[in-house]
Parts: C-alpha cells; structure tokens; sequence
C-alpha cells in the first residue's frame, strides 16, 4: 500500500508555504530579535502573525479540505502533534490571576487543539502525541502505518505549537537560545529560534496528480541523555537507516536531508556526523530552520512541507546564514542548486533522545 | 474501521489517593544522579514495567496532564520572576517518562506518547496495537497520571486518586476467536483518562487475555 501526500497548508512566521518557500529559496530568515520574552535579554523568535491559534488552526484545515478530493472529514482521522497544545491560552490565565481556579483543564491538555477541530469539522476520530519536538513528525509516523494496514483511507496530521513563555524561558535556562537569528551548521552558531507555526497535511491512500509519496518512516531512541543527543550519532543515524529501510530504497537513492538543524552546538555536531557517517558528502543537506526558527512540536509538519516543496521545485535550497561550514565533510550548499530530486529525508529530533525520521519521494 | 485482536501477556496497576510509596526506585535506578532526577511520572512507570517483566521494545505511553508537577513549577518561577530550573524544564515534555525508561534500560526502540485528554487510554491502547501489528513485536501499553501539586483542589473537583497508573505488554493474536471487546470495569475515582486501560487490566486480572481493539 503506497502512502500519499495530497494537500497541506502552513502558516509560520514566514506566511503561508508559498511565502515561506520564497523565503527559503532567497535566503529571507523570517525570525525577528525580541525584548519582551527574557529579563535583560535579547532572543530570537518565529513569531507568526495572528489573533488566535484556533483561528489559524480552523483557516488550515479549511483550506486543505477545500483544495482536496474529499467533501468533508466524516471519514477522516486527525493526528494532532504538539508539545505545548492549549498552554498558551492557560499560563496567561494563570499569569494574571495567579491561580489555576479559572484554568479549564480541557482547554489546557494536548488534545484541547485537536478536539477543537474534531468538532468543527466533525472528524470520524482524533488523537493528539506529545513527544516534545517529534510530535508531528511522529503522527505522520502513525499515519503512514495506519494507512497501509488499511486502518484508514484519510489521516489529517496537524502540528501545531503557539510560542509560550515558558518554552522560550525553559530553553534559555539551557542556554542554547540564539540573541541573534539562528545559523545552521556555521561554525560561529550560538543557538536555536524558538518558533510557532501551525501546519496541516492530508495523507491518503491515493494518488493524485499533486501527490508526493510518504515512502518512509523510522525512529529509534538515543537512551544516553535527557537533553543532549549521543555524541556517537548512533540514535540519528538508526532513525534514518529504518526510514530508508522502510522507503524500500538505498542511502545512495538519497538527494536531500532536510535537517533537524536548530543551530545548537550539540545538535548541528552529531546530526553532521550522522549525515557524514551515513551519506558521505553525496546528499545535499541544509535546515530551514534558519528560516522558520524551532517550530517545536509543529516542525515535523513544517518540515515535512518544506521537503514536498523542494521535490516539486527540483531545487535544493540554499543554507540561509551560513558563513563558514562547521563540517566540511557533509555538502551544505550556499546557493540554489537546480537538480532532479528524487527522494528527501527529513529528520526530527527531540528532548529525550527521541528521533523520527521521515522519506519524502516523486510517486513511481 | 479496523479491529485487531491483541493478547494480553502481563498488566499491572497502582494508584493512591496523594502518593505512591514503595516504587522500589533504589534497586530499579541504581545510579544515584540519574535516580534524584526522575519525575513522579518517571518512577511509577519504571514500576509498572517492572511489574510487567518489560525492559526492553516498543514503548506506547499514554498522559492527558503527564508532567504537570515541572510544568507547575516552571510556571510558578516565571511568575515569581525566579530563574528556571534547566532539569525541570527537560523534565516537562510528556516523553519523559518513558525517556527515562529508555535511558536506565539502554532502550532505543521507539517511544510514541499519546495525549487525548479523557480517552488517553484508549488511544494509547490503539497506538499500541499499531505497533504491535506492524512490527510482529511485544509493546508496553502503559498509561500513567500524577497531579498531585500544590493547590490541585483548585481545578480537581471529581479525580479522587492523585497518583494512578497502569501498563499491559501486548502482541497481535495469531487470530480472534475468543476475543472480547473492551469491558467497561473501571475503578471508581481514577482520572477517565486511564479507565480504558484499567478496564484492559482488570479484564486480563479475571482472566481474559485476548481483547479487540479498534486501530
């Protein structure tokens, strides 16, 4: 059973995916230098333009569904994938009335995003997954499986994540927040962009003339620490092995890694020694994180649009910010590269040591 | 619409009105940095997968509120303007626990985390046996919350233990004959976001080991 990708929609700090991919390819990072999140700090953030992330949630799914072969969700399932779901709303209740007396925990929990939607749209079902930074990417995961055990004909993943002030304080306290815009794989990187977006894509169990093949899915688990990834690349490398595996494909069929990328220092050096290890110089590799900043729990979904786009575009895209490579050994191109693009791997990494892998490819 | 029938190999539960004791943390957890970091959530499961005689696979966890002691305290320094705890911060995305799980046990199998606010266990349990049918292998089923901070009581009007968790290891049936759809044998006063899989639990305790489970 092949797995398609058939309609998605975004809205990042970049705009919408038309507006984003004219960003990746002019190198226009969106991220913008903000003083209100830290005490006597300064940060780079994703910010995307906005009222409400439940209106932007309705405008995506809207669109997707109008600009699909289906006449509404009755049959559909939603995958959310969030690592903050509705905290937003909640820590600005509890920020001004220092209580949670008024905090609904319904409109709190994961699923508050996607139960939003389910009764909106009236979804045949829908679940949420958390898994910090690989939420999304891990229910395009579950979507892939549960479409070729035939579960399945539709599955909406959604990834979503609203900037809270308790992420961007939580990553400043690790400090691998960026006061400038992030620089993927330069050797002068000083850090990540904690970003928002809201990404939805529609995955079906036929082809159109639209279609990008979801050809694989892998992960695996680094078990070495909470937050810094294995130095040995073993976790990233077997979460590219398996989704290459299960695309039925070769290292070698590989043209593009869309990288985790987010510019720390600990994540850039293993995800350069995986690719390194795995791909030689052979695949060209860049983030668009520089672009879109660390859209957390939503990157999987962002990401997983930026690779769709790429093979449509047959062009690899530049690496925005990139002076001086850090790893000479992997091809990070500076410029544009036109090419024949067969098959995108695009990776996510997560707190916990947790990875998902994901193969993008043209439908045979 | 598709059902799978999923064998039941081992189940274990536990829950308390404020606080789980006794969750055997210093034999589970040697080592002693490794152990002073661990959440609630952590422990109980770290338990529970003893208990099931699991230490190694395909872990689905399930938590509608998961970490919500760092999420509390996190929230609490930023409203008192206090600098934030790095450890809290890692410890309050909803993998935690079974991140831990993998970290003390040198798992590097796949872990999903499912939070579907009250049906969190039914999903988990779906989720699971996905993985379980694609893989051909044994998966932790396991569902744990802990709410238990301070000034709980201003938003906890119907959950009477604050401390409950409960886990199964599954593999997919060689076929369904036999197979009975989930019962409804909750516990009363745990969270509805465990109740599917307590009913699970329950059912494996009276005996019935082989239960149907929509995908």
């Amino acid at each position: 059973m092949n797995v398609y990708i058939n309609n998605y929609e975004l809205l990042c700090n970049a705009g919408d995916t038309k507006s984003l991919m004219e960003a990746v390819y002019s190198k226009q990072s969106a991220v913008t230098i903000n003083e209100s999140y830290l005490p006597d700090a300064k940060a780079g953030l994703g910010i995307m333009k906005y009222d409400n992330i439940y209106n932007v949630l309705d405008d995506i799914t809207s669109k997707i569904l109008k600009d699909s072969n289906l006449d509404n969700f009755h049959n559909t399932l939603l995958i959310l994938g969030s690592s903050v779901g509705g905290m937003q709303e909640c820590e600005e209740i509890f920020y001004s009335q220092k209580s949670y007396s008024n905090i609904d925990p319904n409109r709190y929990s994961m699923n508050a995003l996607s139960d939003h939607l389910s009764k909106k749209f009236n979804f045949y079902d829908s679940r949420a997954i958390s898994t910090a930074c690989t939420s999304s990417a891990n229910a395009m995961l579950l979507a892939k499986r549960l479409i070729e055990v035939e579960a399945y004909d539709n599955v909406l993943v959604v990834g979503a994540d609203g900037i809270c002030s308790s992420t961007v304080l939580g990553f400043h306290s690790l400090s691998v927040l960026s006061d400038k815009r992030c620089t993927p794989f330069d050797k002068n990187r000083n850090g990540m962009n904690v970003a928002e977006a809201v990404a939805g894509i529609l995955i079906q169990n036929v082809k159109t003339d639209n279609s990008i093949e979801l050809k694989g899915v892998g992960a695996s688990s680094d078990a070495y620490h909470m937050t810094n990834p294995d130095p040995s690349a073993s976790g990233a490398k077997n979460s590219m092995r398996n989704a290459i595996k299960d695309a039925g494909i070769e290292i070698e069929d590989i043209d593009y890694v869309n990288a985790h990328g987010t510019a720390t220092i600990a994540n850039d050096n293993v995800e350069s020694k995986a690719v390194e290890e795995l791909f030689g110089n052979k695949a060209y590799v860049n983030s668009t994180k520089a672009i879109t900043g660390h859209t957390l729990g939503a990157a999987g979904a962002v990401e997983a649009i930026v690779s769709c786009e790429v093979i449509k575009h047959s062009i690899i895209p530049p690496q925005t910010g990139l002076v001086e490579l850090d790893n000479e050994n992997i091809n990070v191109p500076k410029e544009s590269i036109k090419m024949d693009i067969k098959n995108v791997v695009s990776n996510s990494f997560a707190f916990g040591g947790n990875n998902t892998s994901l193969v993008f490819g043209v439908c045979k | 619409m598709k059902k799978v029938a999923i064998n039941i190999i081992s189940s274990a539960k536990v829950f308390a009105e404020t606080k789980l004791e006794n969750l055997d943390e210093k034999r589970l957890v040697p080592h002693m940095m490794t152990r002073r970091r661990l959440t609630r959530n952590s422990k109980v499961m770290l338990f529970l997968s003893d208990k099931c005689d699991f230490t190694s696979g395909k872990i689905v966890y399930g938590s509608c509120f998961s970490e919500l002691e760092e999420t509390a305290k996190i929230a609490n320094a930023v409203l008192e303007n206090e600098m934030l705890s790095p450890t809290s911060f890692q410890n309050s995305v909803y993998n935690t626990a079974p991140s831990y799980f993998s970290l003390v046990n040198k798992d590097t199998d796949e872990i999903i985390t499912i939070s579907s606010g009250m049906k969190t266990s039914l999903d988990t349990l779906k989720a699971a046996a996905l993985q379980a049918l694609v893989s051909g292998e044994k998966v932790l089923c396991i569902c744990i919350e802990c709410i238990n901070i301070k000034n709980i009581e201003q938003i906890n009007k119907c959950t009477k233990y604050l401390e409950s968790g409960a886990a199964v290891v599954i593999e997919i049936a060689k076929d369904s004959e036999g197979a009975q759809e989930i019962q409804n044998l909750p516990i009363e006063g745990l969270m509805d976001s465990l109740q599917d899989l307590i009913s699970v639990v329950n059912m494996n305790e009276k005996g019935i080991k082989k239960v149907l489970v929509e995908l």
